[in-house]
């Protein structure tokens, strides 16, 4: 299983452990990443597009020029990138006077795109390309007595009508991993509730209150950890806990593991190589709990 | 938090070019058709921050309110988490007219409710611009309010946190074909001037 794969610019950095992490599970699930060759930002729907719409749209069409002639599906890790490369796609796709302008911003710049790609979230190729029985195959350390809170954001499958792999309101994707790596997944309600990630640099109040009450709604249910397939929503559901934590006058301390860190663990991988030491709120409750879970096992 | 209530209709004269060039947005297509049955605003998460619902925006433009639509919070505050247009009956792209009304405020520089919103997405572009990929802690230093001693204190504190877990890249991530992106840049702005 090849693909070609989007990072993104968020994996480069902040959020390197989740990149580190899928290439470990990669290595075991027989999942191939072929970095798409000097890739740009992905336009990003929110920042870029309210400067300038047509930019936005160029800056995807340029990786679409790039990638179409790999011949494989994009994939990304991220949820925002995943969104923005596939709007862009369907919108020109659909609105050929828009493509047309598009298509004339690209070609001064020495470059041309069909707009044919295939734009695809890990998690979608995870769940319909790798499968859960595979996955189960490979799980070492059963994650049985572990409870889960998935936690899926907004654009990973929302809108439906852009593209969508999973309902948009009651998403099962991630709980079925959860599942088929032996852990539990709390029924989390607000499983899609908007964490305000796209306010954090600039209404930091509005984003503490809303990603506060995906935390604390979390803990309520009992959850051990929360998991994650989107790097925006990690860094305000664990770099920004503690702020939120003090703002609020609330103790909270629940950690957030990328879905890839999850199957990791239950793979069996190093924790360093699931780049577990990078995460801002200590996982050790959860790895105290796993070896607890383990010792009872053997 | 200011609330202005339902009464919407300002005695400001109501500016029919506004709806008409909203309308020939791509985001403004099918915003006519919005029946005006309160899903979004019900949904919406970030509801609780803005000063009209996203409904009543729309209503708003449907009557040429240019100068409050433009002024409003509500799109500043818009999060894009899509939740709106997940449920709306008619279809409608309610977070793209929210950032096509954004763009619009910028174009006719209209002082925004969050001020640092429009300074957001210039320097983001700029800096897009500038390597062809983000650079986050070059965004989070443009960003910062400097005579905001709380703010500086948890952005350095935040900053220090992540610099100890290795999740501050100093040095920017550039692309190697600059002039793509620049020719890129210049034939978008180019065709937003013309609009």
């Amino acid at each position: 299983m090849r693909y070609a794969y989007f990072p993104g610019c968020s994996v480069e950095a902040s959020a390197k452990e989740y990149e580190m992490s899928a290439d470990a599970v990669n290595r075991v699930l027989g999942v191939e990443f072929v970095e798409i060759p000097d890739w740009n930002c992905c336009g990003s729907i929110d920042a870029v597009h309210a400067y300038n719409p047509k930019l936005s749209l160029a800056l995807s069409a340029r990786n679409f020029s790039i990638a179409e002639t790999m011949k494989m599906d994009i994939v990304t890790l991220c949820s925002a990138c995943f969104f923005t490369l596939s709007r862009a796609n369907k919108m020109m796709r659909e609105d050929s006077a828009l493509k047309g302008t598009v298509d004339r911003i690209i070609n001064d710049a020495g470059l041309k795109f069909a707009g044919d790609a295939n734009i695809r979230h890990y998690l979608d190729v995870l769940i319909n390309d790798v499968g859960t029985e595979k996955i189960a195959r490979n799980v070492k350390l059963s994650l049985k007595g572990l409870k889960v809170a998935p936690y899926y954001g907004c654009l990973l499958v929302r809108p439906p009508q852009v593209r969508s792999f999973d309902d948009p309101e009651h998403p099962k994707s991630i709980d079925k991993i959860v599942d088929a790596l032996g852990a539990a997944s709390v029924n989390y309600g607000d499983k899609t509730r908007c964490c305000g990630a796209s306010l954090v640099l600039t209404d930091e109040t509005v984003m503490l209150n809303m990603t506060k009450d995906l935390l604390l709604s979390a803990k309520s249910l009992g959850a051990d950890c929360i998991v994650t397939p989107c790097p925006m929503c990690h860094f305000n559901l664990d770099a920004k806990q503690k702020q939120i934590e003090s703002h609020f006058d609330v103790k909270i301390g629940i950690p957030v593991l990328y879905i890839t860190q999850l199957i990791g663990l239950a793979f069996g991988i190093q924790l360093k190589d699931l780049g577990l030491q990078r995460n801002i709120v200590s996982p050790a409750s959860v790895l105290k709990k796993l070896k607890t879970i383990s010792h009872a096992c053997s | 938090m200011e609330r202005k209530g339902n009464n919407y209709i300002t005695d400001r004269a109501s500016d029919p070019v506004f709806l008409e060039e909203t309308k020939k947005t791509v985001a403004g297509k099918k915003m006519l058709d919005c029946i005006q049955c309160g899903v979004c605003a019900g949904s919406c998460h970030a509801r609780f921050a803005m000063d009209y619902s996203p409904m009543q925006i729309i209503k708003m433009v449907h009557l040429g309110l240019k100068e409050d639509v433009l002024s409003s919070s509500t799109i500043w505050i818009c999060a894009s988490c899509y939740t709106c247009t997940s449920r709306c009956p008619q279809g409608i792209d309610i977070p793209a007219l929210m950032s096509q009304l954004k763009n619009m405020a910028i174009q006719n520089n209209i002082p925004a409710k969050i001020p640092t919103k429009p300074k957001f997405h210039k320097a983001f572009t700029e800096i897009v611009g500038k390597y062809g990929r983000m650079h986050e802690p070059e965004l989070q230093v443009r960003l910062m309010d400097k005579s905001d001693l709380g703010q500086l204190f948890n952005t350095a504190r935040l900053g220090l946190r992540m610099w100890r877990k290795g999740k501050v890249k100093l040095s920017p991530s550039r692309i190697e074909r600059k002039r793509d992106v620049e020719a890129i840049f210049k034939g978008a702005m180019e065709k937003e001037e013309k609009k």
